[in-house]
């Protein structure tokens, strides 16, 4: 064997043994757990609906009713999250996610301009019993913080883009606003229509 | 060219003809998530004609009807959908749903126009059957929620294509090609409840 060769071989052991395992992905390293707290709820198809019929609903109210939701959302699901956390008490809460969407459908599809305190309880109560559900994702090892700040700014982002969508598309002429008001309601009376069948298929389960 | 390449060549020929797709993810073909449920409405003949009428008649009866009936078919239909979630069974539910698309489409080519809530109350009733149709597959699905989000969007997709359509009635030779639409998709509908008295008798 050349005194190349050898050299080469011992480069060759030195990097097998100082090898690691492969980070690709940012949710493997420190802020995993941010995006974990993110990713839940927009995984789950009963917090993307209940997020998105808030927002349109909130979007279709106008923007001095919708502003106030953009704090509220996500301080709710932190005191839902930490509040679940705090007392040991995580529930899926099927029913009551059922509930929430028929009823955001049905205020959508009826087109009922509610007032704004309504709408801001709403949402408070809304993200709370969300945030509530999304607390069953963190287990012992999970750093809470992150995840609950992935968790806020992730029903932040979905409620603004939503509502902020939902206003842009209802235009400010009035007849643009005739028939796209009427997407609007029937979207909502889809969303109601979800909500009803998740309620069946809860107590059918 | 010596025998291996030979071989070799008709191996990749035969392996290029022979290919089919990979299908990764299982729920193709049956009730499993949201494509199965997406495409239930759309693969149902029955279901697709019948919700195309819906939108035709009430693009045909002009305003509020045009968007009162789409926006009720979804809420009442889901009501259906709860019962067959449930397995509540509801007398003859292939032979109404036939009889929807006949009805319906009979309203469409004769242009009847009865009061709004005589036409809201005739959808509703059938879209109870729809969604008892729906909802009983809902169960089995891989992905029951996404099965419901897929069949909701199809069917309200299937109503706006038939408003879109119904906007022809605003020409006089439109209005004459919606209305035979309206009879194609009663003439199905008769079919589909022929059929279906046939298996039933």
């Amino acid at each position: 064997m050349t005194r190349r060769s050898r050299q080469a071989g011992v480069g060759a052991l030195f990097l097998l043994l100082s090898a690691t395992s492969a980070k690709a992905h940012i949710i493997g390293a420190r802020l995993g757990d941010f995006y974990a707290g993110a990713a839940h709820p927009l995984t789950d198809l009963r917090d993307v609906t209940l997020w998105v019929a808030l927002g349109m609903l909130a979007g279709s109210l106008g923007a001095s009713k919708a502003r106030p939701l953009l704090l509220l959302f996500p301080f709710g699901l932190a005191a839902g999250v930490t509040s679940a956390m705090a007392l040991n008490a995580t529930s899926e809460g099927v029913l009551l996610a059922a509930g929430a969407l028929v009823l955001l459908g049905a205020l959508l599809a009826s087109d009922l301009r509610i007032p704004a305190a309504a709408l801001g309880g709403l949402a408070l109560v809304l993200a709370a019993m969300r945030g509530a559900a999304n607390a069953a994702a963190i287990g012992p090892e999970t750093n809470r913080l992150l995840f609950v700040v992935g968790l806020s700014i992730a029903g932040y982002v979905v409620v603004t883009l939503v509502s902020a969508a939902t206003l842009a598309f209802r235009g400010e002429s009035a007849d643009a606003r005739a028939w796209r008001s009427i997407a609007i309601r029937a979207l909502g009376s889809w969303l109601a229509a979800l909500g009803l069948m998740m309620g069946g298929l809860a107590l059918a389960s | 060219m010596s025998s291996r390449p030979r071989l070799f060549t008709a191996a990749v020929v035969v392996g290029v003809a022979l290919a089919s797709p990979a299908l990764a993810h299982d729920g193709e073909g049956v009730a499993g998530g949201l494509a199965s449920g997406f495409l239930h409405p759309l693969t149902g003949a029955d279901h697709l004609v019948a919700m195309v009428a819906v939108g035709l008649w009430g693009a045909q009866l002009g305003a509020p009807a045009i968007f009162l009936l789409p926006i009720a078919f979804p809420l009442v239909m889901a009501l259906g959908g709860v019962l067959g979630v449930l397995h509540i069974a509801l007398p003859a539910p292939e032979m109404m749903i036939a009889l929807s698309a006949l009805l319906l489409g009979a309203a469409v080519a004769m242009r009847i126009r009865p009061p709004v809530v005589v036409a809201a109350l005739i959808v509703a009733l059938f879209a109870i059957f729809h969604g008892h149709a729906h909802g009983a597959e809902l169960p089995s699905a891989a992905d029951p929620m996404a099965y419901g989000v897929g069949f909701v969007t199809a069917t309200g997709l299937l109503h706006g294509f038939g408003i879109l359509i119904g906007a022809l009635s605003r020409w006089p030779l439109g209005a004459r090609v919606i209305q035979g639409l309206g009879a194609t998709i009663a003439l199905l509908g008769g079919y589909f409840l022929f059929i279906g008295a046939g298996v039933a008798g």
